[in-house]
């Protein structure tokens, strides 16, 4: 009786193998036509696999929980002469070629080994000692082929770009079909062209985010600076002397802004800081110069120019460059507290929340007491000062602002 | 109708030695009424009496003969008995034929049929595939026609260029392939020929191995993959903007070739396309070609040492999923 | 030494000379004249890479190119300027070749000796020697294909280029074909630096003749009227179709293989051989003996050799070079097939 192989079937596009999870019949075993034998699990779904044809299951050469490719032999089915004759002409046609060689079904190939790189792999010190450290495969979720480059360029596009992809290269990574994939239902969405403003800021912060940046904060007792703007003409807001507290802290351990760039610790002689002034289309930093020596009254001033600036676009690119802190009062926004990120060029940046009434404990008279409250956060870069730094600057400008006759 | 690969190169003959008295065809065994170890020349001695003549066994001397012939406006077919044998008369190929042209402003147009690649148990002498070699000297055209169509076409086109080709007749495909008719007008040679095509993958190839290429094409369309398969069809000059094209479409490149794997045409493709086509490339290029020893004789050894359907599938399939 | 003494020919007392004799000596006498300037612009450091004189073999060279007419093709090596000149080669082409002028026939891409003019029937060889034998076969059955009549071809070797298996399947494929071909050996018993009993083993070169299915001559090469006799009289034979004829001349280089090389290895013996004489001062004793012309006109010979050397020398030096980036970087005719791999 002729023997009629079970073959692991095509389950779907791109299906490269499915993994048994049940063994319905066991050698004996009478099957009928299109009865379920086994069942197998892909990473989409469980599915059946039918007998080929009516008969008696011979054997299965298949494990439970293996894994097997498509078109992989799983067992046999001994039949009738016309049974297996059916079998035969339902099954897909050989390729009718005297040319070509036999090619099997991916059941008889074997994963030929990847051959050995024969380059010896080097140790730590390598770069250094003039060699280059080999790198064992070039694959990887993080490959970029050549073509995925040039695609990128074209574009203008970032990996920060590429994180809605999933890749479905080897090791996950993103290959030009996924990219065009994903590409193709952007067009689908509604797009339109970014502003300037808006692509300068994602390149700024994407820039800003390749460090290691770190966020501490406490609460600041706004009352004394609340009380102490009403003697003061013109009035400077909360956020101007969060400036002036930041600076005077700066000038007196002016190591808290220094930054590292490789193993050299750079510092800036001037202490110059930006506030963030909002105009229609986003955020722009004017840098004040010198603000430890800038009064209040005159940030004041100053600040107002700048708001007209703003509203006029009159804001340039030197304006905003050069500072080694910025303040931002997001408190202007209603916001209590967030972790702002640096400039790109700046390793500070001091984040003002909104003030609210809220009971405080009064030691003292052992009571609470209500007073206005604020968040105040300082976002830092944590290659160039540590958590323990920061948290003194931060003390000594909470410090500062809660004794503002000093300001 | 059927007409085979072989057939159309002597039909090729027959039509040239017809048309212009300029061309005769020298080689061994080429004349009487043997009519060529292949019977490239069967019946053209008798048609054509004094213009397919027999030589002896002295390659150098047949190819400066031609040579020499050519000089004094004759158009000599030089028939080799194997492309192999063809290493004798290399001196005048490369270095007399190939030098002439840039030397002395003279071109020298002669055409050296090589009957290329193996078939089961012809052994390290009756095997080889030269077009690398060929194609590495300057001054030679090395055509490497793949079908029957081309067998025809091409080497009307050989006998009428001025300068020296190289035209290497694949021996598998002689009886194996078939065509229903020739073509009264062909694709000029430099073109390279889309034979299928595709979208995830390019493999570019020529003679035998252009239709095991095509074979796997089969094969795998049935697992969804549109495979694209060129046909160089000279491999000198190689036609690199359909090549580069190609890649462009699919991203992922696989060269097949029968010769040896050191330098040679699939290396050259490669080459060129890093060269000009590095942004177009979504994984490296690959190739395969025969393996680097001699030629085997025993067919289980002669079938695994040069590329085959299977090789070439599990090196696409493996290319399909970087 | 023995075996190359049994083969000199025996000495002979001065015939009467030819009756080109004198048109011969004039395409000698320019030769060597050409030649010695040619070594001293060498030496002069003019002339960049080989060069190579036919010093010693100028009466057979001489003869082989005064019997080929129009229609003849002539394939001569590198000790046949007597024979390019004699053919009707000009100065022009020798001296724009080695001083490196753009306008020289083979325009800078190749060099000295291996200069050749195709279209004017004179090949032009490459270094691999006896591949040409087969070239001028194939050029005879040419012409035999389109009807043409009375020609022959007429190719020089040396007895070191006649070992190759080139020369032996071009002698071979020559004879099969029965093209009326002259092949004109030169034995000058050095090949660079090898003397014949390490070159060949049979007794004399002319042997082999018969056994290639040629008639073959022997010739002592330092008498110009035994050139002219048996290399004539190979040239009539050939042109009344009789089978292929090999000449076989026996003389010795009387230089190095080139100018590069100073023969140290050339033995004082063979110098004293007699087919070591200068065939030059040979063919100069024998017109003093028979008086073929006086004194003033062999001064006046001389002196009109030296003027069309200097002119042909001092006009190559004015032309420009080839430039590189100027150049036609392309090996084909049929610009419709350059390959571009760059």
């Amino acid at each position: 009786m002729p023997q009629v192989p079970i073959i692991m079937p095509q389950l779907g596009e791109s299906i490269a193998e499915a993994t048994i999870v049940d063994i319905k019949v066991k050698p004996g075993d009478e099957v009928a036509d299109d009865q379920e034998i086994l069942d197998v699990e892909t990473n989409k779904a469980v599915m059946g696999v039918t007998t080929p044809c009516k008969g008696k299951i011979a054997q299965i050469t298949v494990q439970l929980k293996e894994t097997y490719p498509v078109g992989a032999v799983l067992g046999y089915v001994e039949a009738s002469e016309a049974d297996a004759a059916r079998f035969a002409r339902q099954a897909p046609p050989q390729a009718q070629r005297e040319v070509a060689e036999e090619i099997p079904a991916r059941a008889d190939q074997e994963v030929a080994p990847a051959r050995e790189k024969k380059v010896a792999a080097r140790d730590g010190d390598g770069a250094r000692a003039g060699g280059l450290p080999v790198p064992v495969t070039p694959k990887g979720a993080t490959f970029m082929s050549p073509r995925i480059r040039a695609r990128m360029a074209e574009l203008q596009l970032t990996t920060a770009d590429l994180a809605g992809i999933m890749g479905t290269g080897a090791g996950n990574r993103v290959t030009i079909k996924d990219l065009e994939n994903f590409l193709f239902k952007i067009e689908s969405q509604t797009a339109q062209d970014a502003s300037a403003i808006r692509t300068g800021v994602a390149d700024a912060m994407r820039r800003s985010w390749t460090r290691p940046l770190s966020t501490i904060g406490s609460s600041v007792n706004l009352d004394p600076v609340l009380q102490d703007r009403q003697s003061r003409d013109p009035k400077p807001g909360p956020g101007l002397y969060a400036l002036r507290a930041l600076a005077l802290a700066l000038a007196e351990t002016p190591g808290a802004a220094a930054k590292l760039i490789g193993n050299r610790v750079v510092q800036s002689t001037s202490i110059d800081v930006g506030i963030a002034v909002e105009a229609e289309d986003g955020i722009m930093v004017p840098v004040i110069r010198s603000a430890e020596k800038t009064s209040l009254v005159d940030l004041a001033t100053k600040y107002k120019e700048l708001i007209e600036l703003a509203r006029q676009r009159r804001i340039s690119p030197d304006m905003q460059a050069g500072g080694i802190a910025t303040v931002s009062n997001f408190g202007t926004f209603g916001m209590e507290w967030g972790t702002p990120i640096p400039l790109p060029d700046q390793t500070l940046l001091l984040g003002l929340g909104a003030g609210k009434k809220v009971p405080s404990w009064n030691e003292q008279k052992k009571e609470f007491v209500p007073r206005t409250e604020a968040q105040i956060t300082l976002s830092f870069d944590h290659r160039s000062i540590d958590g323990g730094g920061a948290g003194r600057l931060l003390k000594r400008v909470i410090e500062l602002l809660e004794t503002p006759k000093k300001l | 109708m059927s007409i085979t690969y072989l057939e159309a190169i002597r039909e090729a003959q027959a039509k040239l030695l017809r048309d212009d008295e300029r061309v005769f065809i020298y080689g061994q065994d080429v004349g009487g009424a043997f009519g060529g170890a292949f019977k490239a020349t069967k019946g053209l001695a008798k048609e054509f009496p004094g213009r397919v003549l027999n030589t002896p066994i002295s390659e150098d001397a047949m190819v400066g003969a031609a040579i020499g012939a050519a000089i004094e406006g004759m158009r000599p077919i030089v028939e080799m008995q194997f492309a192999d044998f063809s290493s004798v008369a290399l001196n005048q190929i490369l270095n007399n034929a190939g030098t002439h042209y840039w030397r002395t402003n003279v071109p020298v147009p002669i055409t050296v049929r090589l009957p290329s690649g193996g078939t089961k148990g012809s052994g390290p002498f009756h095997s080889q595939s030269m077009e690398s070699i060929y194609a590495h000297y300057p001054g030679l055209i090395v055509m490497t026609p793949a079908t029957v169509e081309d067998a025809y076409t091409m080497l009307i086109e050989a006998v009428a260029i001025d300068d020296p080709v190289v035209y290497c007749e694949h021996k598998y495909l002689y009886y194996h392939l078939k065509a229903d008719k020739l073509p009264s007008q062909g694709v000029p040679t430099g073109t390279a020929r889309i034979a299928r095509e595709g979208r995830d993958l390019t493999i570019v190839s020529y003679s035998a191995m252009l239709h095991e290429a095509l074979a796997v094409a089969e094969q795998l369309a049935g697992e969804s993959f549109e495979i694209e398969v060129i046909d160089l069809r000279s491999v000198k000059p190689l036609d690199t903007n359909t090549v580069l094209a190609s890649v462009a479409r699919t991203g992922r490149l696989l060269c097949v070739g029968e010769s040896f794997p050191w330098g040679g045409v699939t290396a050259e493709v490669i080459a060129r396309v890093a060269a000009e086509g590095f942004h177009l490339l979504d994984a490296a290029p690959q190739r395969l070609n025969a393996k680097d020893t001699p030629i085997p004789y025993h067919p289980n050894l002669w079938s695994a040492h040069r590329p085959n359907a299977k090789e070439i599938a599990r090196k696409a399939r493996a290319l399909l999923r970087e | 030494m023995l075996q190359t003494a049994q083969r000199q020919s025996k000495a002979k007392k001065p015939s009467p000379p030819h009756e080109r004799f004198l048109e011969a000596y004039r395409w000698m006498l320019l030769t060597r004249t050409l030649e010695e300037k040619l070594v001293s612009l060498y030496r002069g450091g003019l002339i960049t890479g080989g060069v190579y004189i036919g010093k010693g073999q100028e009466a057979v060279s001489a003869a082989c190119g005064l019997f080929l007419q129009k229609g003849d093709i002539f394939a001569p090596l590198i000790r046949d300027q007597a024979g390019r000149s004699a053919f009707g080669e000009p100065l022009l082409d020798v001296t724009r070749t080695y001083l490196g002028s753009r306008q020289g026939p083979m325009r800078g891409r190749d060099g000295n000796i291996h200069r050749g003019r195709p279209q004017d029937n004179q090949l032009a060889m490459v270094s691999h020697l006896g591949a040409m034998i087969s070239v001028t076969v194939g050029a005879l059955m040419a012409k035999r294909f389109k009807g043409e009549k009375d020609f022959i071809g007429l190719a020089c070797i040396g007895e070191g280029g006649m070992q190759t298996g080139a020369f032996h399947e071009g002698m071979n494929i020559a004879a099969v074909e029965q093209v009326p071909l002259v092949i004109v050996a030169t034995n000058n018993h050095y090949a660079y630096s090898t003397p014949n009993d390490r070159e060949f083993a049979c007794h004399d070169l002319v042997d082999r003749a018969i056994g290639y299915g040629f008639e073959g001559y022997s010739l002592d090469g330092t008498d110009l009227s035994a050139c002219l006799e048996v290399i004539g009289g190979a040239v009539k034979r050939a042109r009344a179709g009789r089978p292929p004829q090999l000449v076989v001349a026996s003389v010795l280089r009387l230089s190095g293989h080139g100018e590069h090389d100073d023969a140290s290895y050339v033995t004082e013996e063979i110098k004293r051989e007699p087919f070591a004489r200068d065939c030059l001062k040979v063919a100069e004793q024998t017109i003093a003996d028979l008086n073929l012309v006086d004194a003033k006109t062999l001064t006046e010979w001389r002196k009109e050799a030296a003027v069309k050397v200097d002119e042909a020398i001092a006009t190559a030096q004015k032309e420009a070079p080839p430039e590189g980036d100027k150049e036609d970087w392309c090996a084909i005719s049929v610009r419709d097939l350059v390959d571009s791999p760059e």
